[in-house]
Order: C-alpha cells, then sequence, then structure tokens
C-alpha cells in the first residue's frame, strides 16, 4: 500500500472535524469539559496513526481504520447534539466531556465494580464449565448409552436461569452466592448438553483409530474424546458466557450493593446520568474484552480446524 | 523359533469366520465360514467387489469387531478386541485432526512404548516421518496436508509402532491415480527394507487388481453375498520388484489377465452364468 493509501483516510479526516467542532461556541448550562475529548481524540487518533504505520494485512487495517471512523463520526454527533447545540435533553444526555471526566473522576470505584462482577462471572462460569465438561464427557461416552440424560439435560437447560434468582435470595446467605449459583445453572446446562451431542457426533471411525491403536479408558476421554468434541464444547460456553454476563448484570440491578450493573442501577436511581452512561460504557467495553479474549482462547486451541 | 510355529501354526489363523448382521429386522450374513492363514513376514492381499465383506474381515482382525462364528488366532492365541500387536491404516480419518504430523505418530507410538519419555517419541516420529518423505511437514495438521501425505503420516505411524503386524483397509483408495503408484512404491521400498530385519506380516485389502500383484506374495480374492473366499492365488514375481520393469513383462500381462477372469466368473456365476459385459 502506498503512504497515500495509508494516511488518506476517512477516520483521519473525522478526527480533524472532531477536532474542529470542539472550538465552537458551547450552549449548555454546565461546564461541558472540552478538554477530556480532545485528549481522548489525540490519544485515539496517536493510536490510529501507529496502527496504519504497522498493521501489514490491508483487511485488518480497514477493519481498525473503519471502527475508528465510526468512534469519531459517533463523538461529533454527540458533541454537537449536546454541547454545541443542545438539541438533547442536557441531564438525560450529557456532554461527552463530562462522561469522560466522569469516568476518570470514578475510575477507582470502577475498577472495584469490575473486579466484583468479573470474580463472580469467573467463579461461576469456570465452576459450571469444571464439572460439566468432564460430566458430559462421561455422559456422552457411556450414552452413546444414555440417551435419559439427553433429556433432561435439555428440559433443565430450557429453564431460563433469571428465574432461579428469587429462590436463590431466599436460599442462599448473600447476595454474592445467588449470583455465583445462577451463572453456574446457566453455564453449567448448556455447556453440558453441548459437550454430550460433541460427543455423541464424534466421527465413528476417529473412535476406531483410536481403539485400534489400544487407548485406555482415560486416554479415550481426555485425548481423544475431548479434543474431536471441542469445537461444539465451545458453542455451549459462547453461550454460557453471554448468558452470564446479561444474568448478572440484570441480578445487580435487583439486589447486590457492587458490581457494574449496581452502578448503573444506583446512579439512574439517583438521576445522575452522566455516571448511568459511564456505566453502560463500560460495561460494553468489558464484554467486548472478555469476548475477545475468549476468542483468542477459542481460535488456539482449535487452530487444527480448517 | 516361534511357538505357533512349531505346533504348525501361521502367524495369522482365520478360521471359519462367519458374520451375520442384523439390520432392520433383516439378517444378513456378511462373512461366511472364511478361512485362510498368513505366515510370518508374508504380504497377503484380500481382493473382492464391494459388498463381498473384505473390510468387515479387516475390522475383526483389528478386532473392531467381533465375529458370529469362528477365530481369529495371532501367534496361536485367539485375539479379542484390538491389540498393539497389530498397526492399522484405514483409507480416511486414521489420524486425529487435533494434532500435528508429529505428535500423531508420537502418540501411536506411546500406546506402544508407555516408558519412553516424550523427547525420545518424538525423535521416533521424526525418523519415520523423515522415511515417508514428510521432513517438511512434521509440525503441519492433517487438515493442512493433502490425501495422500495424510497417508503418508498414517502409514508412518503404524511402521513406528514397530508392530509385527500391519493391516491395512484400501489405504489407497481415494488417492489420486499418480500419487496412489508413488505411495505404493513407498510402501513395497517400506516393507521390503535392505533385507537386513525381519519382515512384517501384512494384510492389505484393497480393489486394485495391479495394486495387489505389485505389493503382495499371495492373493485372497473374495466373492460377495455372502463373503467367502473365492480363491488364494500366489504371486509369482521376483522381489524386489520394480513396478515399471514388471508391468511389461509378458508373465505380468498373463497372470494379471488369469486374475481378471477368475474375478469375473465370480460375477459371471452370481448372475447366473449369464452374459457379462465389460
Amino acid at each position: 500500500m502506498t503512504l497515500r493509501k495509508r494516511f488518506l483516510r476517512a477516520a483521519n479526516l473525522l478526527f480533524i472535524v472532531l477536532l474542529a467542532i470542539q472550538f465552537l461556541p458551547d450552549r449548555i448550562s454546565k461546564e461541558p469539559k472540552t478538554g477530556y475529548v480532545i485528549w481522548f481524540a489525540i490519544g485515539a487518533e496517536a493510536l490510529v496513526l501507529i496502527a496504519s504505520a504497522l498493521i501489514r494485512k490491508p483487511q485488518s487495517l480497514n477493519l481498525f481504520l473503519d471502527i475508528a471512523g465510526f468512534l469519531f463520526g459517533f463523538l461529533i454527533i454527540w458533541t454537537l447534539a449536546t454541547a454545541k447545540f443542545n438539541l438533547l435533553k442536557e441531564t438525560l444526555f450529557p456532554a461527552p466531556g463530562r462522561v469522560f471526566a466522569q469516568f476518570i473522576e470514578d475510575i477507582d470505584k470502577i475498577l472495584i465494580n469490575i473486579r466484583s462482577s468479573l470474580g463472580i462471572i469467573l467463579q461461576g462460569f469456570i465452576m459450571a464449565s469444571a464439572i460439566a465438561i468432564p460430566l458430559g464427557l462421561f455422559l456422552g461416552w457411556s450414552a452413546r448409552i444414555g440417551s435419559a440424560a439427553t433429556y433432561i439435560s435439555k428440559f433443565l437447560s430450557a429453564i431460563p436461569p433469571i428465574v432461579y434468582i428469587p429462590y436463590g435470595i431466599a436460599l442462599l446467605p448473600s447476595f454474592r452466592s445467588v449470583s455465583v449459583f445462577v451463572i453456574f445453572i446457566a453455564t453449567f446446562w448448556p455447556v453440558l448438553a453441548s459437550t454430550m451431542s460433541g460427543v455423541l457426533n464424534v466421527e465413528r471411525k476417529v473412535i476406531d483409530s483410536a481403539k485400534v491403536l489400544n487407548v485406555g479408558r482415560l486416554s479415550m476421554l481426555f485425548s481423544i474424546i475431548l479434543p474431536a468434541a471441542l469445537p461444539q464444547i465451545f458453542i455451549g460456553l459462547n453461550q454460557g458466557l453471554t448468558v452470564s454476563f446479561i444474568l448478572l448484570t440484570s441480578a445487580e440491578m435487583i439486589g447486590a450493593r457492587d458490581g457494574l450493573g449496581y452502578y448503573v442501577k444506583q446512579y439512574s436511581d439517583f438521576g445522575d446520568y452522566t455516571r448511568a452512561i459511564v456505566g453502560i460504557l463500560v460495561i460494553g467495553i468489558v464484554v467486548i474484552a472478555i469476548s475477545f479474549l475468549f476468542n483468542k482462547l477459542q481460535r488456539h486451541l482449535l487452530r487444527w480446524k480448517k | 523359533m516361534k511357538f505357533c510355529e512349531v505346533i504348525g501354526l501361521s502367524k495369522i489363523e482365520v478360521q471359519n469366520l462367519t458374520v451375520d448382521y442384523t439390520e432392520k429386522n433383516n439378517r444378513f450374513t456378511a462373512l461366511k465360514d472364511v478361512t485362510f492363514s498368513v505366515e510370518s513376514g508374508e504380504f497377503v492381499s484380500i481382493i473382492g467387489s464391494s459388498g463381498c465383506g473384505k473390510s468387515t474381515l479387516l475390522s475383526i482382525l483389528e478386532g473392531i469387531n467381533s465375529p458370529t462364528q469362528g477365530n481369529i488366532l495371532i501367534d496361536g492365541k485367539p485375539i479379542s478386541g484390538t491389540g498393539t500387536d497389530r498397526g492399522v491404516v484405514f483409507q480416511h480419518y486414521s489420524l486425529f485432526p487435533w494434532m500435528t504430523a508429529r505428535k500423531n505418530v508420537a502418540f501411536g507410538v506411546k500406546q506402544v512404548k508407555k516408558d519412553l519419555p516424550q523427547s525420545e517419541r518424538l525423535k521416533i516420529a521424526d525418523e519415520f516421518l523423515d522415511k515417508v518423505g514428510l521432513e517438511n511437514f512434521k509440525n503441519k495438521y492433517p487438515s493442512q496436508l493433502s490425501g495422500g501425505m495424510q497417508q503418508r503420516v498414517a502409514i508412518a505411524r503404524a511402521l513406528a509402532m514397530d508392530t509385527d503386524i500391519l493391516l491395512m483397509d484400501e489405504p489407497f483408495g481415494a488417492i489420486d491415480a499418480k500419487n496412489r503408484t508413488v505411495l505404493q512404491e513407498l510402501l513395497l521400498k517400506l516393507w521390503e527394507g535392505d533385507g537386513t530385519q525381519e519382515k512384517k506380516t501384512v494384510v492389505f485389502v484393497t480393489h486394485d487388481i495391479d495394486e495387489a500383484i505389485l505389493l503382495s506374495d499371495r492373493i485372497v480374492m473374495m466373492s460377495a453375498s455372502p463373503g467367502r473366499v473365492y480363491r488364494e492365488i500366489s504371486v509369482p514375481f521376483a522381489r524386489p520388484r520394480n513396478r515399471s520393469e514388471l508391468v511389461q513383462t509378458e508373465e505380468y500381462s498373463k497372470f494379471r489377465n488369469k486374475l481378471l477372469s477368475l474375478f469375473y466368473s465370480d460375477i459371471a456365476d452370481k448372475i447366473g452364468g449369464s452374459e457379462v459385459v465389460l
């Protein structure tokens, strides 16, 4: 790619527009904290320039620049609609500078909430996977026997796990344990079901190949059946993870004393919509980051697939 | 001298093997009273049209299926199930797709030599992958290899396990004609060796007559419904064999024609002796 093609991009143009409109007069009553937007934009643009220079593959570069372009475009509209022309209700739609400022001011509190939410999710998710995968391998393997197990897990996995929350609150000592329990359930059934169907769908020929090598029982389950079923197991894991986030944030809005859902709910109740928006954005970023990492793990473990 | 040889038994004795299947309440006989033997170090091909039960027969030798009646003795002892005395190459899916070529071979070695450290197993794997000409593909996954290369890995694994017996179920059946000849010659070279090692006992299933003649000491011809041994024919050509020289000789054409006519006379019997259109 020529230099011109690399750097003459919509993203860079939008950056300049975003920067320029910051100098229009403000029309809102609260301090718009324009400086934060400028610094954020400069930071993002610096990343864009580094990426433009370093990323080799044209597709990856295009993807990155398109995302940056969208981000700048969104910030332009947001700035114009709030700080510069005051088209929206000021209390409900704070200017972007105020949101960034609030984020930085609250960063310690936010990190604590992220840690609390992630801790619960990881605990429930990992416990559920650690039990469901070996159990699914075992049940699936003997069911190339037990269709009963398949039906039971299908039935139980069809119950939306959110309905366990009220009962869980009555049953368990703390909100945290209820959340872990609900996430455990939400992950357990889809992972169990997908593991079992993964095992049932392992090619007969693959099993025959292992048999003629005379592999032992444990080796058969963990060196042959597990990797062969892994693509399907990941379908269940993905489903469990997605539902876990939805459930946890909902649960935190009902009864928690910390966590990201609690942060959003609490400040919405107080009419502090700047913080509510900060919370929503942070949840979005956390979910994207976790899915990104999880995807990397999946791609690494399934790198043998075409 | 081995015990089985002392009492006059061959390396592999297939005795009165009968296999019945029940499918949708219909009972049918896949193999009927199949009896033959394979000497130690002998290369035997089993040929027959599709549906003659040759793959069923091999699956029983592998230990994956068990017969309704009859026995298979290896070294004088009846087999029950699979065993590490037999190396197997299938037509498809012999390899585990989540392991690299190297790991696939090393995994096979691990099953026969549990005590060997992994580094030694990998060394053996490398050695055999070199022998089948895959020096530069050791760390590839099966999905990154062509069908012919996958079969080379499967052969390398079977050889690396160093079993007395090799069972091969149409290993080159899905390979294009040009690569098939390359692989046949590779197998021939590896099996004939340099004459110093003891030869493996091979049972090789195929439906390709030229393949059977080139490779085998003896050909067991099967006929279909139910699968039976129709003829056993010794292949009279000296080893080491060279395909391009062999196929030009008159003896080769004669022998091949004889086999073909036997093959088709069986089919003619089947359809009541009426005219066979070739």
